[in-house]
């Protein structure tokens, strides 16, 4: 892509939305101490203009400080939990500055008021679930993805293959790839290929990401296994516009453009509009093989030239909000394409200059959402999508390359590939409809019924060989999961109970052709699938500060239809004789927070966990050993821990997470004979990791009222090895060593605009996730970011 | 300090207490651990037995190689033992007093790694270099062979690599079109190469390609021996038998050349179609005579006849026409089966000795076909049941198999011998 193109159509979009804005700099500043009756600051309250959705928080000092450019008599507003909101009109004039001192006065009783006066993340927190929210609002300024996001919260290791778009795979608490389940706004995201997908979803779509670790409430109704991210979108219901744009090292441009306009008779548009391309041109050191004779240079440093990547994705939305039939009801559309160049194959050695694969996702949506339907108390959400994207993967070029891009041709003209000679396409047409339902018996008590039901209708095309097509019958299967629960809420303490239903359906149809004869002969083949799990989960208030929280899921997770019917073979073969993955989870965490010397504040989460979990799906080889199958291997168990420390004084925040897994094996007998590696560590899967960073802010930069916010960001993986730890002489075992890597971000905040710098892996250390497979090195981002 | 300081101070003692009271029992740092192989002076044994094994465990698999002293007694953990590979399927080949490890890898480069043994007795690896991943390799003297065989119709070509085992590098690479072979609208497969006086002699089978059914073929009861020259892989001819399915099957060698020179074929038939066994012939051996390009029609040797209804899976030639045989009975006949009871056979009278001292049958979990070590009338092979691995010596002259050393944790893949380099 024309990198000069694409730079001008970002810049000219951003200055369209710039230039009107720039004229109306004739604000008006408000700015106070708030205090309680006995003078101490007040730190946390809210300042706002009634009716207008924009306030202030005040800093630790109880100072607080607003821009607005209303005029005239306005209603403000001061509140706090445990006290009794402030009102006041005031007479606002142009380009005046206002200094209005406040005091609160205590009132209401304040554990009711905790429950109250939390905000959407702390009231997450506060159920009974091992869940952890990240905040998505506060690294809107960052470069990241969702993927990158996530790899720096508690228990969540995201392992990635290169650069921006590369494989990547996320374990929660030793769980991996298909056992963890992703969701985007409730609505389950394994249906929707590789064309959306976490790593290439800016951070900017979010509002927030709940992580459930283990056990996952009902209205999340899927099979997960060993846990769940819901990624929460923004759901702006005001007029709203939120443009990025960001260059970075390795040619990398993303843009993000946001846009919420709402019209007479609440009709709502939205649109989310992003695109990211790199060239991935990072540097590598790598053992390259000559084309001819296959012997290796050692330890060359060379470039990456063919992992080009580029998505671009477009999702719109339209509808009403507000009606007397809706909440909500919504009409979208999310469409989206990848060009990913395929550089190594499993290991840096092997080269590829031409391989690469495309995807798309065409994808109707419809949303749905009313409070008190029918009756008072009654919430019902109906989502409904159905995916037309298609999988291509394109290997026609006979070939072999060194890693300095020569090659030389291959079979005197004759067809073939790098890998192996393939051009295929697939289509999955996954369905999938999603209706929750809440009651409120009353005050106290909830009852939740949810159900999931996906389809996935497999059309597969060899376009090398059209007649292979009349041997690629539709593969269907039908999965359902139906979940109902009951939670009760009292004033210390809180419970869940639930139970899950899970049934799947798989038909096939296999055709050949009989000798001698040019009939196809068809054979169906169905398999069903019906479990029962369930849950129960607890947490208790030891004080307003101490919380206790236990929880336990017999979990499943149901074979997906790659696993079933494989890729189409490229390099999975299917196996429609799998069972489902089950697990039993179980969770104990205590919070604690508290403050030192007034303005020292601190936050404590300990969770410990026990994973027993049976029937792992992983891949071996198929009979020929020319492609994976999937198939039930082992059991694990997982005892671990998870630790949190956060600290906030005035302007800084700091915050460590450290996670140990001890994911063992439990596979004591393997083909009749008994395992020497029974209880051995898992390989090849980290088991201690950490992230700690430490942000501090500026506030009112020289009075402008502008903000700086300097962040670093420190992450470490402990080694581990890639092959059963016990077995083999020490000195020639292969595994990944101890990884650090330092992150630093400076972002500067003005009225509208924000500008980011971003520099990651300030060492240029060589970085591994995965064995032989080098990450990238120093890189430079900077962020252009508007909002309005 | 305060209660609540007190308090807190506790909770984060106790916290990082219970968390991280974990022990660092397998940090992948290398220490210097001794190997623990066979701790007798080397200088007393010229050799080492190289035994390949890979663990009992399912995925994050390693496959080892171990250097020892004896086979005859004792036993050997993979526990701290054995050199590390980079992953499993792994096929091996000694030339030049080298040992050659080639990975089958899906994805992968198809590695090469060869291993040599230095003075103090232990495996050193001396090269690593990138080829492909092939479905067949043979020794033809002091190179090594390999051929890539395509199993797709709309690629219908077969890549071969002559490697030097001297430099351990590719020396020279072709292509040949296994379209046109054979004149059926299918495509040709090289069971195995093997080396004939100067000469390659590639049996093949004959395979659709296509069609959700690769490997099966409406051909299923017909022996071709393709023959080319050697460094050149011309075609030279095409040796043809309709008294059995293909010789040998899917990487598996089905020829062995005896010391007059005589070629002895071996066919399983185990040919399918839509994974059923499809052919009317028996499993048999066929002879082509030294210096002949037909089949010797006088020559037949009905194994399902010879041993009362069971199928030869693996050879291994072991001297003056005696071949270990891997049998398993016909009735469940399996086209990748390795045959669980094994059989002493002489092609010059055709006489067959069940082998006698091994496990039963039924009790064998895993038992080597291909890669067994013959010295002296002695073959070495490895054997896995409930009860462990075993390298088992069998002697061709009585049939009589005698447990050797245990290897704990893995199962036998391959057996072979170096000399100490020094």
């Amino acid at each position: 892509m024309n990198k000069r193109y694409l730079l001008t159509i970002c810049f000219s979009l951003i200055s369209i939305w710039f230039i009107p804005m720039l004229a109306q700099e004739k604000s008006i500043q408000i700015y106070g101490k708030i205090t309680d009756q006995n003078g101490v600051p007040v730190s946390g309250a809210t300042f706002s203009i009634a009716g207008k959705t924009t306030g202030v928080i005040s800093d630790n000092k109880g100072v607080y400080y607003l821009k607005t450019n209303l005029t005239g008599s306005q209603k403000i507003n001061v509140s706090f939990i445990g006290y009794k909101t402030y009102t006041e009109t005031i007479s606002l004039e142009e380009a005046k500055s206002y200094e209005l001192d406040i005091v609160l006065e205590k009132g209401y009783n304040l554990s009711e008021v905790m429950i109250i006066g939390k905000n959407k993340i702390q009231e997450i927190e506060a159920l009974a679930y091992n869940v952890d929210v990240i905040d998505a609002t506060k690294l809107k300024n960052s470069t990241l993805d969702v993927a990158h996001a996530l790899d720096r919260a508690s228990g969540i290791r995201m392992r990635e293959s290169g650069g921006v778009g590369s494989r990547m795979s996320l374990s929660m608490n030793g769980f991996r790839g298909n056992q963890v389940k992703i969701f985007i706004d409730g609505i389950p995201m394994d249906n929707f290929g590789s064309a959306f997908q976490l790593n290439n979803i800016p951070i900017n779509l979010a509002e927030r990401i709940e992580i459930y670790k283990g056990v996952v409430p009902v209205g999340l109704g899927a099979d997960a296994l060993g846990g769940a991210i819901n990624i929460v979108t923004n759901t702006y219901e005001k007029d709203r516009l939120d443009l990025s744009y960001s260059y970075g090292s390795f040619n990398t441009h993303r843009t993000n453009v946001e846009m919420t306009k709402i019209f007479k008779n609440d009709i709502v548009v939205n649109i989310n509009a992003f695109q990211n391309y790199s060239d991935n041109d990072y540097k590598v050191n790598v053992d390259v093989a000559d084309v001819n004779t296959g012997a290796y240079s050692r330890n060359q440093e060379v470039r990456r030239f063919h992992d080009q990547y580029h998505n671009e994705t477009f999702i719109g939305n339209l509808g009403v909000i507000n009606k007397p039939y809706a909440d909500r009801l919504l009409f979208g559309i999310t469409l989206g394409q990848v060009y990913n160049e395929i550089q190594t194959a499993q290991r840096l050695v092997r080269v590829f200059g031409q391989r690469h694969s495309k995807s798309n996702i065409i994808m109707p949506t419809l949303k749905y959402q009313k409070k008190d339907l029918f009756v008072k108390g009654f919430d019902a959400s109906i989502n409904a999508n159905y995916n037309l994207g298609k999988e291509q993967v394109i290997d026609t070029v006979n070939r072999r390359y060194d890693w300095y891009g020569n090659y030389k041709e291959l079979g005197n003209g004759n067809p073939g590939g790098e890998q192996s000679f393939t051009y295929s396409k697939f289509q999955n047409n996954n369905g999938l409809v999603n209706a929750s339902f809440d009651y409120k018996i009353d005050e106290y008590q909830k009852l939740s019924l949810s159900n999931v039901f996906t389809s996935f209708d497999r059309k597969q095309e060899n376009l090398l060989d059209p007649e292979e097509n009349n041997y690629n019958q539709p593969r269907k299967s039908f999965k359902n999961v139906l979940g109902l629960g009951y939670q009760i809420e009292q004033k210390d303490w809180s419970a869940t109970v639930f139970v899950k239903n899970y049934n799947q359906v798989n038909n096939f149809i296999q055709s050949y052709r009989e000798s001698g004869s040019n009939d196809l002969i068809e054979i169906e083949r169905h398999n069903r699938i019906n479990n029962f799990g369930g849950g129960i989960a607890g947490t208790y208030f030891i004080e307003d500060n101490i919380q206790l929280k236990a929880s336990y899921e017999k979990s499943y997770r149901l074979p997906t239809g790659n696993e079933l019917f494989g890729d189409g073979n490229i390099t999975l073969e299917g196996n429609t004789n799998l069972k489902p993955e089950s697990s039993h989870n179980y969770n104990f965490g205590i919070a604690y927070s508290f403050m030192l010397r007034y303005d020292h504040r601190f936050r404590i989460d300990g969770t410990l966990f026990y994973r027993d979990a049976k029937d792992f799906i992983r891949p071996g080889f198929n009979t020929h050993q020319v492609l994976q199958t999937m198939e039930n291997l082992k059991d694990v168990t997982n005892l671990g821990g998870e630790l949190q420390i956060n600290y906030t004084y005035k302007n800084l925040l700091a915050g460590v997470n450290l996670t140990y897994e001890n994911l063992r094996n439990n596979t004591k007998y393997v083909k009749g004979t008994e395992s020497l590696v029974y209880r051995d560590r898992i390989p090849n899967i980290p088991y201690f990791y950490g992230n700690g960073n430490l942000t501090y802010n500026f506030s009112n930069i020289m009075n402008t009222g502008n903000q700086l916010s300097l962040g670093y960001n420190l992450l470490y993986v402990h080694a581990f090895y890639l092959f059963w730890p016990s077995y083999g002489t020490a000195n020639t075992k292969h595994g990944i060593p101890e990884q650090w890597s330092h992150d630093f971000t400076a972002t500067y905040m003005m009225d509208h605009f924000s500008f980011t710098l971003e520099i990651r892996n300030i060492l240029d250390k060589n970085l591994y996730d995965n064995f032989s497979l080098q990450k990238p090195g120093r890189s430079f981002t900077g962020k252009i970011r508007y909002t309005f | 300090m305060t209660m609540k300081q007190v308090k807190s101070y506790f909770l984060i003692l106790l916290f990082s207490a219970t968390i991280f009271s974990c022990s660092d029992d397998d940090t992948p740092i290398n220490t210097d651990k001794d190997s623990g192989e066979n701790p007798e002076d080397p200088s007393e044994v010229e050799s080492r037995y190289i035994v390949a094994a890979t663990p009992n465990a399912l995925e994050g698999v390693a496959d080892y190689l171990l250097a020892l002293e004896s086979l005859n007694s004792g036993e050997i953990s993979l526990v701290g033992n054995g050199v590390e590979q980079d992953g499993t399927y792994r096929y091996y080949i000694k030339n030049n007093n080298k040992f050659f490890s080639l990975l089958y890898g899906q994805g992968n480069p198809g590695a090469v790694t060869t291993y040599q043994l230095n003075a103090t007795g232990k495996l050193d690896m001396i090269s690593d270099f990138q080829a492909e991943t092939v479905q067949s390799f043979t020794n033809m003297d002091d190179e090594i062979l390999m051929t890539k065989i395509s199993r797709n119709s709309t690629n219908p070509f077969a890549s071969w690599y002559r490697l030097d085992t001297k430099t351990s590098q590719l020396i020279g690479e072709g292509q040949i079109n296994t379209q046109e072979i054979i004149d059926n609208d299918e495509l040709a497969f090289f069971t195995w190469m093997t080396q004939v006086g100067d000469r390659v002699y590639a049996p093949f089978m004959s395979v659709k390609a296509c069609c959700n059914d690769s490997f099966g073929t409406n051909y299923p009861d017909q022996a071709w021996i393709a023959v080319y020259s050697y460094p050149e892989m011309e075609l030279q001819t095409i040796i043809e038998d309709d008294r059995t399915s293909f010789i040998g099957r899917y990487f598996t060698s089905g020829l062995g050349v005896v010391e007059s020179g005589d070629i002895y074929a071996f066919s399983s038939s185990v040919a399918t179609n839509n994974g059923e066994a499809n052919s009317i012939k028996p499993s048999a051996i066929t002879r082509i005579k030294a210096g002949e390009e037909v089949f010797d029609d006088s020559y037949f040797f009905n194994l399902e006849e010879a041993s009362n209804g069971y199928y030869m899976t693996q050879q291994t030639y072991i001297g003056n026409g005696a071949f270990l045989l891997n049998m398993s009975p016909v009735a469940t006949k399996g086209a990748y089966t390795t045959g669980k009871r094994l059989a002493i056979v002489n092609v010059y009278d055709k006489s067959l000795i069940w082998v006698e001292g091994l496990p039963a049958e039924s009790a064998i979990k895993n038992i080597t076909g291909q890669n067994n070590y013959v010295e002296d009338d002695i073959v070495h092979i490895g054997v896995t049941t409930e009860a462990g691995s075993y390298i088992y010596q069998i002697d061709a002259t009585n049939a009589k198999a005698t447990k050797g050393i245990e290897v704990q944790g893995g199962t036998i893949t391959a057996i072979s011998k170096l000399e100490i380099e020094n």
